[in-house]
């Protein structure tokens, strides 16, 4: 069991025939992004078609798990019911290393607001949703406080 | 019939009663704003041929025409969020300049915060309730509508130099122009300690970077210029239009938060208005939140980008300063019923038929109205001219 930054009642995701591979490797904590088997672009959401080249055949690539963070915010005030509680809380935009510019909207957790900043260097920590959802959320490198649990 | 005759104008243009109206219906307000427009043109429903509206919900411009007793032969209900009044009337101008209808009623109404309440003020978008597809890779984080345009803003923010004071300027601005409009929802002026100091919703944009929230509707109709040469007003002409997407909801699939759509559509519309932003005399920009104006200023070209943040300072969008915008309060102050883009249509208008009052730009002949759709997803510029081009 990992820890949890997030209440239960958050929103759950309806897998598509493009996104179940992501979820499924989520579950398994690993992290990954969808690569064009023709011409190796990457995108995020998974998709059906290559923007880039237009082939359908594609492929999941695992990714190291660490990034970058391109851009961030404080929420302060939630709209979800559920997560009046939780504010503030951290949503960033963080670049993947290993997924050529691609970016994952996602969460800074164990951090102050204060410590969150762009380009600042971060690593995956996968939490337990529910027996079957695993979100990669994501801390900084240079962060030693516990309470995330990286697998 | 000479296709020249066939330039689109607009030949009416109205709003509702706003921002409060608890005791009117949806369709009610577009009934009144659309009674209104028609009335300012010297046209009756009879006239009407055409009709253009979208909401929240399928067949909507179907709906609209069964309360209003229409057999339109044109309809079109385009959504592309906040943008798409602009596109409506792009397409309205078109249909009429090619023949498919001769008298377009464009018609908005939302009863927004009377239904919902002020506990809408983050915006629902990413938060619960999107459909299962890629949006909710945002809902997941508890990402907020705000939350999108902040992250937007802190990007801009680091390459930039962008500062919160900056952005202040424009809602600053918006409430100086709001005072003169007695409808506007929030009139009292604030300064930039005012924005900077209220409370923060979506680091790095306060309570007061965001818009309000509103009831309202507008309303105008696009017909010919043979067609308007006997009507109450001088007609007001499209002399460009253009519309542009980059993404969907998620900012994952944005390749650069920094730069709008309105980067495409802008240069496309002023290209077909054979102008450039320098001729431009008035602007009515999407401001849903204040770094919207700031991404949008620079995305048109009226400064580099990066320089959007001293472009809005000191004035820059007062009337008098480099470029008036927002001349009835925008939707930082004036109102915001949720897809305001037919207010500023009709402010633009206003402007080009000397109707702007306290916050007339003297002398306007060019004015540019540009919505912004989604989470900075689409972008829709208008260009809107007192002479034929």
């Amino acid at each position: 069991m990992t820890a949890r930054w997030f209440p239960d009642e958050m929103p759950v995701p309806a897998a598509s025939a493009e996104t179940a591979g992501w979820w499924e490797a989520a579950a398994a904590h690993r992290l990954v992004v969808q690569s064009c088997r023709a011409c190796g672009a990457t995108r995020h959401p998974p998709g059906p078609v290559c923007p880039a080249c237009r082939s359908t055949a594609w492929e999941w690539t695992t990714l190291p798990g660490t990034g970058t963070v391109y851009t961030y915010t404080v929420v302060h005030q939630a709209f979800i019911p559920a997560l009046a509680d939780t504010v503030p809380y951290v949503v960033a935009v963080v670049e993947l290393d290993g997924g050529a510019g691609t970016r994952l909207v996602s969460n800074l957790v164990d951090v102050h607001p204060a410590e969150a900043a762009v380009g600042a260097r971060v690593e995956v920590v996968w939490e337990d949703m529910g027996p079957d959802l695993a979100l990669p959320r994501f801390r900084l490198l240079s962060a030693t406080a516990g309470g995330g649990g990286a697998s | 019939m000479s296709a020249r005759n066939r330039r689109a104008v607009i030949a009416g243009v109205a709003t509702s009663d706003y921002p409060l109206v608890p005791h009117m219906s949806e369709h009610g307000v577009h009934g009144q704003a659309a009674d209104r427009a028609l009335a300012d043109a010297g046209l009756t429903m009879a006239d009407v041929d055409g009709l253009a509206t979208t909401g929240f919900f399928p067949m909507y411009a179907t709906g609209v025409a069964e309360y209003l007793g229409l057999h339109p032969i044109y309809l079109d209900e385009t959504n592309t969020g906040g943008s798409s009044f602009e596109v409506l009337v792009e397409h309205a101008a078109y249909a009429v300049e090619a023949g498919a209808a001769d008298v377009v009623l464009v018609t908005y109404g939302s009863i927004q915060l009377s239904q919902m309440g002020r506990r809408l003020g983050t915006g629902g978008g990413g938060g619960a309730g999107f459909a299962p597809g890629p949006a909710i890779y945002d809902a997941l984080w508890g990402n907020t509508l705000v939350g999108n345009y902040a992250l937007a803003a802190r990007r801009h923010m680091h390459e930039y130099g962008t500062t919160a004071e900056q952005l202040a300027a424009v809602a600053v601005t918006m409430r100086r122009h709001a005072a003169d409009n007695p409808q506007a929802q929030e009139r009292e002026p604030i300064t930039v300690e005012d924005v900077v100091s209220s409370r923060l919703v979506a680091d790095p944009l306060h309570k007061l970077d965001c818009c309000v929230i509103s009831d309202g509707g507008a309303a105008c109709v696009v017909t010919t210029a043979e067609r308007a040469a006997d009507l109450r007003h001088d007609p007001v002409f499209v002399l460009g239009a253009a519309h542009a997407t980059t993404h969907h909801l998620n900012l994952s699939a944005m390749a650069d938060l920094t730069v709008s759509p309105a980067a495409q559509s802008g240069p496309a519309a002023f290209a077909r208005a054979g102008i450039t932003p320098a001729d431009v005399d008035v602007a009515q920009l999407y401001d849903s939140f204040t770094i919207t104006v700031v991404l949008t200023v620079e995305d048109l070209g009226f400064c580099a980008k990066g320089e959007g943040g001293a472009f809005v300072e000191d004035n820059g969008l007062a009337v008098g300063g480099r470029l008036p915008t927002n001349t009835d309060g925008g939707g930082l102050s004036a109102c915001h019923p949720g897809m305001r883009g037919m207010f500023l249509i009709v402010e633009a208008v206003r402007q080009l038929r000397g109707q702007g009052g306290a916050t007339q730009v003297p002398g306007a002949r060019i004015a540019v109205a540009h919505g912004t759709g989604g989470m900075l997803s689409t972008g829709a510029t208008l260009v809107l001219g007192r002479e034929a081009p």
